[in-house]
């Protein structure tokens, strides 16, 4: 079957260890002609200052106070005037909606419908071990990242469980033992399943249910696909920076995401930088975030702001440079990701949502470091022609009816 | 203030329709005109009562006129201010009782309710509380479920959907917790291990235990940065996870008024210092007793953790007085526990099958302690031994194995300095498995010698060595233990440690080490009980299968229902498997089946259905088999149900429910997330921060068991209290950290909910209090006020305390300035004013803190870094009450108490029901309220409330 040598091809080229005990065997393998491409979405939950983040000079990225001092300055570009139509004010609950697009989710009848790294993740995810890693700061259960079903996916907060994941030792005996034991108890449930529709009239309660077990079967089926590959070898760099574990956290979090694009781990990430009503600590600043975000324009308080802004900016100015230095077919790491940072709100302070501060990086794309457009243009379509660049076709993504081509002109 | 009449609804039809519940569910609200007369009548006295002041042009942006042309508005908010009497105000006209019936009616029947689901997916809470009393564990693992709630307000909320990680991480908890139960390789040996060791620290903290007679006598430690530091036992290790019975052998020493509390954590070694450390306090033991005493805590404990202490009491600091703080003698570990033998999940799975098990074990007298005083380093433990470069005498190579990290390896400097290379060689002469070293400064110090670069290469002969196995750098500076990781084990006979590159003040050539140690992968061998059922009989395993199906799914179930149960279980047992191993699969599946995590389950009978229901709103379980046999032997009439209910409020299980609902109603569970400053509220330790939350869980636990009037969630002249918390409100005479009833007088602030220290807390953000929030917070939990969301594009600005801005109040009175927010503000804030006089941490306050600006690294000080601002003023006025301050808030709250039961009524009926109240369903938990304060009780208001919930699944 094409399909499987060419997962098991890719299989075994994820288990390349990174450490270079075995260039033999990186030569014995065949060569990829291109190099995969990766996807990564950060959205600031509690936005940025724009007096800070937008240049003030047109298609000047040196006019911003905080992307002055970017790195991979020629490789990024920031958007302005971009928007989620229909939610032009919102609360806290924009978060939700960052990815899908799905106006008034502060609503008490809000559902809403997947999120653009789910369909990113449906399409290219096959071909790892994992198909995307949801990340957050906090243990609160729920991020950017939203199912078919508009169900949440939990994010992981806890960074030594994430390398624990990604690079630790398996016990492959009893893992095998375990998927083959889940296998009997899911054919079980399905039987039941069967017996409960002929006695139950409620027909929406058994789907909820089957469609459920379902894609439990599926991943079943994935681990067990995954299972004769071995996890990459990966020394842990993990930061254990108790003092700023806010910043460790974040530091940590892209360390994560760097070792997990390189060893090909997963292709789609996202982090969703949520936040807690009480107070964080990042050098030279102390305060309640959420607290510090509503400044009203004052100058004491947008301070400390301010720092905790520049610290989250450093990290991910170090990502990308980080991302940057790794060859990667006939570029770098950074040229086949694309690197989104954004947020869910365009101003905290007075919970708007319009001009949503966003920055596109890496991915290869030709990229013009200032675009403004010039009517407020739906943030789907920048989904959207993310999604086209990977080769995904789905004709229209929430409020994103057309490619703009913001990213390739 | 008029107040509703008594018999404006028909409370009595009401209550005859909850006991005849199983017949003549909807006789709730039977007595009422039909729906069609009612429209016309209440939109003519809603023209009548209140046109006047919210007609076209209404007042406070409320246009009735306009509002009543729109085919579909919502009309919850006229409702709730209808039926709560906030409209029209006191000093208006009046509508009769039977007017006010007619309007409420009326927009009931017209609201266009919301679909709700039928069913939701049980909470990972209920799940956890479930498996556990299926398989008669104790097991805390809902942590390892992610949460799902979301923003919603309840873990029952219907609109919560089942996910697949949701599901997966089900699959595997209910691994962990059958394996738990049922352990294929046998249950581990109870033992007995005594220690009086603690391990060393920084040598900053060294200073606050000291040897005392045949122990150690430990003072009070707040590190550097205000953080509680505390002292391991670290030559025990839990050999598995289980349940340990700590004895501490401890007293007193001082003669000082009050208990000393020594805090029991669990948690891996933090080396250095002032960090916070990754602890789970776990109990607190309250050391009065001036004699040698036992003082036992059962903790459940895993595998890699240690027991630490931490001492509390602020007499104790040694400093002044060298004799004074928690003299612990010896610490006694039994474990890991099994209550009974064979253990109980055995005789609750298997029933009465036969077991084949190993002989009973030992029991504690015949048990033989094990005293883990010495250290042995892990190379002593596979007989390995070491060689070094060169040494300075009196730091030999053998002080990098002692345990301390006090002592320590050092190159030679005296007479000469040894040149380099300096390396360490590790000899494994048995060959055993190694998987890495583990490596640590020495403490304390100027640094020299710590090295920054290493190789590591391994030899067959001890003199060809090859390519490094593994190479890096270390941290300087730092005292934890630095893990170097083998890419692969080696079983190799020689490991060297090559120094590369070390510290050095002077830039002589030096290297130390505080401690150097082979990680090797062996764990120690723990001898196992197996218990296995003594059967191979198939109809047995079915009888197993539908035995544990009765309980988990509250239903009898066909042969035909249960046969894919019985073939997944039948295979198991034909694939030479054991009896109990084919029980646990079969097990598993039904714990993973939409029968167990959907509900309402698929019950054979509604008796079956309602004590699922029953067990799930009041102990988040399966029914026990009281409850089973029930509904097995008739239908349950509403008197015996009002039984059960009385019975299951008194089990302690109900526990769970109470913690669960305040956990969620007074949203108690973003607690732990909020630091107050220590900045600012220096007293503010791991202590507090454990009792606060219980207090509001013992309090209202109290009110339930007791059935107390309602009214006490608003004040009462007493509250569940211990010697911290007393300390923390300013209450004298309380001694020791058991928590008790403690009565105190009416100028005491304290009683009801709005002045316990975690409901204050818990709407800050550590820092400042935020009378919106506060108000916010009481408008929607205690008080019920409807709120509508903000206008669109205000400027939210949180107010600031400072000492050149405007007056906090004089900020937050703006919003008389704007119409549009003044409407809804003036029944929030002022609710928040009254508790101007509560600190972030529930402390009381007279004047605001400032904090002070301070440079370099923040150093912890009793006295915290703070001026003192302006005076609180806490005065305001809630619906033409004026108050001063929290004791008139509270006597403006009490002059309703149907409000605040209406509110408790409300939520309870969230929690256990999944979706909120429709506006009919709200007129009848209105009925099911007393009249009188005095009857309106809390235990009563719940059992009504579950019974009118009960009802309503019958509808």
């Amino acid at each position: 079957m094409n399909h499987t040598s060419r997962r098991d091809f890719l299989k075994f080229g994820a288990a390349l260890p990174l450490a270079l005990h075995s260039l033999d065997l990186r030569k014995a393998m065949p060569k990829r002609t291109t190099p995969p491409r990766r996807v990564m979405f950060i959205c600031n939950s509690l936005g940025f200052y724009r007096p800070n983040f937008f240049p003030s000079v047109r298609g000047d990225l040196s006019s911003s106070k905080y992307l002055a001092e970017m790195k991979t300055s020629n490789k990024l570009t920031v958007f302005q005037n971009l928007f989620h139509p229909g939610m032009e004010t919102s609360n806290h609950d924009s978060e939700k909606s960052f990815l899908t697009g799905v106006p008034k989710p502060e609503s008490s009848s809000f559902s809403n419908s997947i999120s653009v790294d789910q369909v990113l993740a449906q399409q290219i995810g096959k071909e790892t071990r994992f198909p995307f890693l949801p990340l957050s700061i906090y243990d609160r259960g729920w991020g950017c990242s939203w199912n078919n079903r508009g169900v949440a996916i939990p994010p992981m907060h806890d960074e030594t469980k994430v390398f624990d994941k990604l690079f630790g030792k398996e016990d492959l005996l009893a893992k095998r033992k375990q998927i083959a034991n889940d296998q009997h108890v899911v054919n079980c449930l399905y039987r039941d399943i069967k017996t409960l529709e002929k006695l139950s009239g409620d027909v929406a309660k058994i789907d909820s249910y089957r469609v459920v077990i379902a894609e439990l079967e599926k991943q079943l089926e994935h681990d067990a696909f995954w299972l004769d590959a071995q996890k990459p070898v990966v020394a842990n760099t993990l930061s254990t920076n108790v003092e700023f574990a806010f910043s460790a956290k974040i530091k940590n979090m892209l360390e994560l995401s760097k070792l997990a694009f390189q060893t090909d781990s997963t292709r789609v990430i996202t982090f969703s930088m949520d936040w807690i009503y009480g107070a964080i600590k990042v050098p030279g600043a102390t305060g309640g975030w959420h607290t510090l975000s509503h400044h009203g324009g004052k100058k004491d308080v947008l301070e400390k702001l301010i720092r905790i802004e520049i610290d989250i900016i450093q990290h991910v100015n170090k990502f990308l440079a980080d991302l940057d230095q790794i060859k990667e077919g006939d570029g770098t790491l950074l040229d086949y990701t694309t690197v989104v940072l954004g947020s869910n709100f365009g101003d905290a302070s007075n919970h708007t949502c319009n001009n949503l501060p966003t920055i596109v990086a890496g991915g290869g794309f030709n990229h013009q470091s200032h675009s403004v457009s010039e009517r407020p243009t739906p943030l789907c379509n920048l989904w959207l022609e993310i999604l086209n660049e990977h080769n995904v076709d789905v004709g229209r993504f929430g409020s994103g009816s057309q490619n703009l081509n913001l990213l390739s002109n | 203030m008029k107040k509703i009449n008594p018999q404006m609804i028909s409370v009595a039809v009401c209550i005859a329709a909850l006991i005849a519940i199983s017949t003549e569910a909807n006789a709730g609200c039977q007595g009422f005109e039909s729906a069609n007369s009612n429209q016309v009548e209440g939109e003519k006295l809603l023209a009548v009562y209140c046109f006047d002041c919210h007609g076209e042009g209404g007042e406070g942006g409320l246009n009735l006129v306009g509002l009543l042309e729109k085919d579909n508005f919502d009309g919850t908010f006229l409702f709730e201010n209808l039926i709560t009497a906030k409209m029209p105000p006191s000093d208006m006209e009046q509508p009769s009782v039977d007017e006010k019936r007619v309007m409420l009616k009326w927009l009931a029947e017209r609201q266009k309710e919301m679909a709700q689901n039928s069913f939701r997916r049980i909470s990972r809470h209920e799940f956890v509380h479930s498996v556990n009393d299926l398989l008669g564990t104790n097991l805390n693992m809902a942590d390892e479920i992610p949460e799902d709630r979301g923003t919603n307000d309840f873990d029952s909320d219907r609109r919560i959907q089942l996910s697949k990680e949701q599901l997966v991480s089900y699959f595997t908890v209910a691994d962990k917790m059958l394996e738990y139960a049922f352990p294929v390789d046998g249950f581990p040996e109870e033992r007995i291990w005594i220690t009086n060791k603690l391990k060393d620290s920084h040598e900053t903290y060294n200073l606050y235990v000291r040897d005392y007679k045949d122990g150690t006598l430990l003072s009070w430690t707040r590190a550097n940065n205000g953080n509680s530091y505390s002292f391991f036992f670290d030559n025990f290790e839990p050999p598995v996870a289980g349940w340990y019975d700590l004895t501490f052998d401890a007293m007193k020493v001082g003669a000082f008024e009050g208990d000393v509390s020594v805090q029991i954590h669990a948690g891996k070694y933090y080396y250095a210092d002032d960090r916070p450390q990754p602890q789970r306090l776990l109990d607190v033991i309250s050391l009065g007793n001036r004699q040698l005493e036992s003082h036992s805590v059962r903790v459940f404990l895993n595998p890699g953790e240690n027991v630490s202490v931490h001492c509390y009491s602020q007499h104790t600091y040694r400093k002044k007085n060298p004799n004074q703080g928690a003299y612990i003698k010896q610490l006694k570990v039994r474990g890991p526990i099994q209550d009974q033998w064979p253990p109980k999940s055995y005789p609750i799975v298997f029933g009465e099958l036969p077991l084949k098990s190993s002989p009973k074990p030992a029991q504690n007298k015949e048990l033989e302690p094990t005293v883990v005083s010495g250290f042995q380093s892990n190379l002593k433990k596979i007989g390995g031994n070491l060689t070094v470069s060169s040494f300075q005498k009196g730091m030999e190579k053998e002080k990098m194995q002692d345990g301390s990290n006090r002592t320590f390896w050092h190159t030679r400097f005296e007479p000469d300095i040894a040149d380099s290379p300096h390396f360490v060689i590790l000899e494994n002469p048995r060959q055993v498995e190694i998987e890495g070293l583990s490596y640590a400064t020495w403490s304390g110090g100027n640094g020299n010698g710590q090295v920054q670069k290493f190789s590591v290469f391994v030899s067959d002969d001890g003199k060809t060595w090859g390519d490094p196995v593994v190479e890096g750098d270390l941290e300087i500076r730092l005292a934890n233990e630095q893990p170097i990781p083998f890419t692969k084990p080696t079983t190799k006979r020689f490991i060297k440690f090559l120094i590369n590159e070390s510290f050095s003040l002077d830039g002589r050539s030096l290297a130390s080490i505080g401690k150097l140690d082979v990680a090797v992968g062996w764990k120690v061998d723990h001898p196992k009980n197996k218990v296995l059922v003594d059967s191979t009989s198939s109809d047995d395993l079915k009888r197993v299968i539908r035995q544990f199906a009765v309980r988990a799914f509250s239903s009898d179930l066909s042969d035909n229902e249960l046969e894919p149960y019985f073939s997944l279980g039948l295979s198991a047992l034909q694939e030479n498997q054991e009896f109990t191993q084919a029980a646990k699969v079969a097990m598993k599946a039904m714990i993973g089946s939409p029968r167990f995590l959907i509900v309402p389950g698929e019950h054979s009978s509604s008796s079956h259905s309602r004590v699922a229901e029953l067990a799930r709103i009041l102990w988040l379980s399966v029914p026990d088999d009281e409850l089973i046999g029930l509904s097995n032997a008739s239908p349950v009439s509403a008197e015996v149900l009002a039984g059960q209910i009385e019975r299951m409020l008194s089990d302690e299980k109900s526990d769970r429910m109470i913690d669960s609902f305040c956990a969620q109603w007074l949203n108690l569970r973003s607690w732990r997330t909020i630091a107050p400053s220590l900045k600012l509220y220096p007293q503010y330790d791991d202590l507090l921060n454990y009792y606060l939350p219980m207090e509001t869980t013992a309090y209202l636990r109290h009110l339930i068991r007791e059935d107390l009037p309602v009214v006490n969630l608003i004040d009462s002249n007493f509250s569940i209290l211990n010697q911290r918390l007393a300390e923390h409100y300013g209450i004298g005479g309380v001694v020791g950290q058991q928590m008790r009833k403690v009565s105190f007088s009416s100028e005491v602030p304290r009683g009801g909910l709005l002045t316990m220290g975690s409901v204050l807390k818990v709407t800050t953000d550590g820092f400042d209090t935020s009378p919106i929030l506060r108000g916010a917070w009481i408008s929607k939990n205690i008080v019920g006020t409807p709120l509508s969301p903000p206008p669109e594009e205000v400027k939210a600005i949180e107010p600031e305390h400072g000492k050149t801005a405007a007056t906090l109040k004089e900020q937050i009175e703006q919003h008389k300035s704007n119409p549009a927010c003044y409407a809804c503000h003036k029944s929030i804030d002022p609710y928040g004013f009254a508790l101007e006089n509560f600190d972030a941490t529930g402390g009381w306050r007279t004047k605001y803190r400032v904090e002070k600006p301070h440079r370099g690294t923040f150093q912890f000080r009793l006295d915290g870094y703070y001026d003192l601002a302006q005076e609180v003023d806490a005065s305001g006025e809630i619906g033409n009450q004026e108050f001063e301050n929290i004791f008139g808030l509270k006597q403006a709250l009490l002059l309703d108490h149907k409000k605040v039961a209406y509110n408790f009524a409300k939520k309870f009926f969230e929690f256990a029901h999944g979706c909120k109240p429709t506006l009919n369903q709200r007129i009848d938990l209105f009925n099911l309220i007393e009249n009188d304060p005095d009857d309106c009780r809390l235990r009563d208001l719940i059992k009504k409330v579950v019974m009118y919930s009960l009802a309503g699944e019958e509808k």
